[in-house]
């Protein structure tokens, strides 16, 4: 790349990263939540991109770091003096902590059955997170309130933006040095082939317990800068969701690539953010985006774009004209079918003797009786697959 | 005693349930090495289905239809994307069952909708079945523990006495070899495929009856079954249905007693300082009963990795 296309590079994303501070809260709020779902999948793929581990659940460590986090917080207002700056500290600690314990059991066993260890321990916590009031705080959970530390009120959320930019900046810093430390090429020898290592001489079970250990420290500290600008925790943190979202986020972004995971988790939290409002579906499109890229394109959408093959130009637009048809029919038809499988439009119906009555999308008034309603996006769909499967027959003759 | 016995029942039950859904999990698992996280989704499929064909064929019908609609839907799960997905590896497939989870849970809610349906037991066994100390065995419990029965002595028999069920232990143990000797090992992985989300399927359709049709099923049990899978042992069917056992009624045993640590400390003479510390001390042993097989599993895992009767690690 040329020098002056690197440095325009880089202004440009000093000045999205830094546009936040003078954001309202609502954006602040959004800009802190993909930094920390950034950061957060970073830690988990720490994991899966050198070693080869699978974990499905990082929620216990990034809970870990969010609860520790509060509780200081709760200290600082009973009058413990820790300077807010500081405060995100205390979630790396209890994450790194937890960490060590329940990466010693998982790193036993590789492959599936650490995967299975994982989601167990995970279980285990959220069936225990109710129980334990004094801890969890039970259904209501935990809340605390900001200090005003050095200067700063940190009552706006676009100066915690600050805190949380600073530690992230520290964190993907960590995770792109491990890379380059003997721990860490030794890291990348174990996903290779563990019993090789072991052979040369190497303890694999520490490199991975040590390797875990980060992984939760760091998730950690995405918990705690969510601690800190959230104030309040409760169990279900611990739950399924949050440790899938970093799965997710990971491989749609590229978990082969060091960036890879920082982009899938900004770019789906803030798809998240702004389509949640607008859908009831999007955790369905989620899935399905994730499991069309795990079959499609399995170095993730920063991995096919950088080590992809170049395709001439007209392929790449007919290549994206064929997802556009087929995801909007798709959407389409998704939404459709859940106002009709709704039960306010089935209550509407009962009032209207069981006529099919019209309904509303997208600012349209549709007839679910006429066949263009249907027929149209089916035919949008069939020519998106026509023409990606001709691209795909170029492909193989070529 | 009444209450020994009700749980035993209902433990046992509870168990059979258990090893139907992860019959065909463990399976699955040994032959392929794919750890279907979608494997319970099949199992809360089963049940919606059951319930839909149900409202138009009667209950007995949609017993049938079911578990075959369920299969066909695994059979096509395994054709068309698992075997796409093979060459990038096993994490790549366990990716892929992940996300169908994810994408059964939402369609089932879109479907359905959030709350869970009403699919109740047929009319005629809907009775009691006998009576103990005033207390009545529902007829239906003894009826989900017969069909798990008798479908854990036909699939048994298979295995064991019939040609499929030789090639299919081979294909367990040795692929390559049964390859080579001639047989379509990749139509045996769709049958199996096929048959483990026919059993979830029937799972689904018999217990959804009696436990809740909703779209949590599938997370509430998903775990469980996991569990199961580990404790009994990698592909090994023995395994699997002694340990759903096990799991199954320990977790209905322990329901009913509210010991703590600090109780088991009174010997000592140590409860009252445990109970004024609280925390873990004073959590009873019957609100535990959701993380027990989860602390079972990491036993067995450290003490036993191979599991109960599982040959290889």
């Amino acid at each position: 790349m040329k020098l002056y296309v690197r440095i325009a590079l880089c202004l440009a994303t000093g000045v999205v990263l830094l546009a936040p501070l003078t954001f309202s809260d609502r954006y602040a709020n959004l800009a802190i939540r993909m930094l920390v779902a950034a950061l957060f999948a970073s830690a988990f793929n720490l994991l899966w991109r050198q070693a080869r581990l699978l974990s499905f659940g990082h929620g216990v460590y990034f809970g870990a770091g969010m609860f520790a986090v509060v509780h200081l917080m709760r200290a600082n207002e009973a009058g413990l003096n820790v300077p807010l700056i500081l405060v995100p500290l205390a979630g790396a600690l209890s994450g790194s902590i937890i960490g060590v314990l329940c990466g010693f059991v998982a790193t036993l066993r590789s492959g599936a059955y650490f995967s299975m260890i994982t989601l167990a321990i995970a279980e285990l916590i959220y069936s225990l997170g109710p129980r334990w009031q004094a801890l969890f705080g039970g259904e209501a959970g935990v809340s605390s309130m900001r200090l005003p530390s050095m200067g700063l009120s940190f009552a706006a959320l676009n100066e915690v933006y600050l805190i949380v930019l600073g530690w992230s900046a520290v964190g993907f810093a960590t995770i792109w040095f491990f890379a380059k430390t003997p721990l860490g090429q030794i890291a990348f020898a174990l996903g290779d082939n563990e019993r090789r290592l072991q052979f040369l001489g190497y303890r694999t079970h520490a490199v991975k317990v040590y390797l875990f250990a980060l992984s939760a420290a760091l998730s950690g500290l995405a918990g705690g800068l969510l601690g800190v600008a959230a104030e309040n925790v409760d169990y279900t943190v611990f739950g399924p969701a949050s440790s899938a979202a970093p799965v997710i986020q990971t491989f749609i972004g590229g978990a082969d690539v060091l960036f890879g995971p920082a982009f899938g988790a900004a770019l789906l939290t803030g798809f998240g953010n702004v389509f949640s409002d607008v859908t009831r579906l999007w955790l369905l499109y989620q899935g399905i985006a994730f499991v069309l890229v795990v079959m499609f394109l399995p170095a993730g959408i920063v991995g096919s774009l950088l080590m992809g093959k170049k395709r001439p130009l007209r392929e790449a637009i007919a290549n994206t004209l064929a997802v556009l048809l087929c995801s909007a029919s798709l959407i389409f038809l998704c939404e459709s079918a859940s106002i009709l499988l709704s039960d306010s439009y089935s209550s509407l119906r009962a009032s209207q003797d069981g006529s099919w009555v019209s309904y509303r999308l997208f600012n349209m008034e549709l007839a679910p009786g006429s066949p263009i309603v249907w027929g149209l996006p089916l035919i949008a769909a069939l020519t998106g697959l026509i023409i990606s499967w001709k691209l795909k027959g170029r492909e193989e003759t070529a | 005693m009444t209450y020994l016995l009700t749980s035993l029942v209902n433990g046992l039950v509870f168990g059979l349930l258990l090893f139907m859904v992860s019959a065909g999990l463990t399976l699955i698992f040994g032959m392929m090495g794919v750890l279907n996280f979608a494997h319970s989704s099949l199992y809360m499929l089963g049940a919606y289905l059951g319930y839909s064909i149900g409202r138009w064929t009667g209950f007995w019908t949609a017993l049938l239809l079911a578990p075959l609609a369920v299969a066909l839907l695994g059979a096509s799960i395994e054709r068309f994307m698992l075997r796409r997905v093979h060459r990038h590896g096993h994490a790549q497939e366990l990716l892929l069952t992940f996300g169908l989870a994810l994408i059964i849970h939402e369609i089932v809610k879109l479907v359905y909708g959030p709350y869970p349906v009403e699919y109740t037991i047929p009319t005629e066994l809907a009775r009691t079945a006998f009576n103990v100390n005033g207390l009545n065995i529902p007829l239906y419990r003894l009826f989900i523990g017969a069909v798990a029965v008798s479908m854990f002595v036909s699939l048994f028999l298979m295995m064991k006495y019939t040609r499929v069920g030789l090639i299919v232990r081979a294909a367990l143990s040795q692929p390559l070899m049964v390859e080579s000797l001639g047989h379509n090992v990749g139509f045996i992985f769709l049958l199996v495929f096929a048959i483990g989300a026919a059993l979830a399927g029937l799972a689904g359709a018999v217990a959804g009856a009696f436990y809740p049709t909703g779209p949590n099923m599938a997370e509430d049990l998903g775990s469980i079954v996991f569990v199961v899978v580990v404790v009994g042992g990698l592909g090994s069917l023995e395994g699997a249905l002694v340990a759903s056992l096990a799991i199954g009624l320990l977790t209905t045993l322990t329901v009913g007693l509210d010991w703590t640590l600090a109780g088991a400390l009174a010997p000592l003479g140590l409860s009252g300082w445990a109970a004024s510390i609280g925390g873990p001390f004073s959590i009873t042993l019957s609100s535990l009963t959701g993380s027990l097989p989860f602390i079972i599993m990491l036993f067995v895992l450290l003490v036993r990795p191979a599991g109960l009767m599982g040959e290889r690690a």
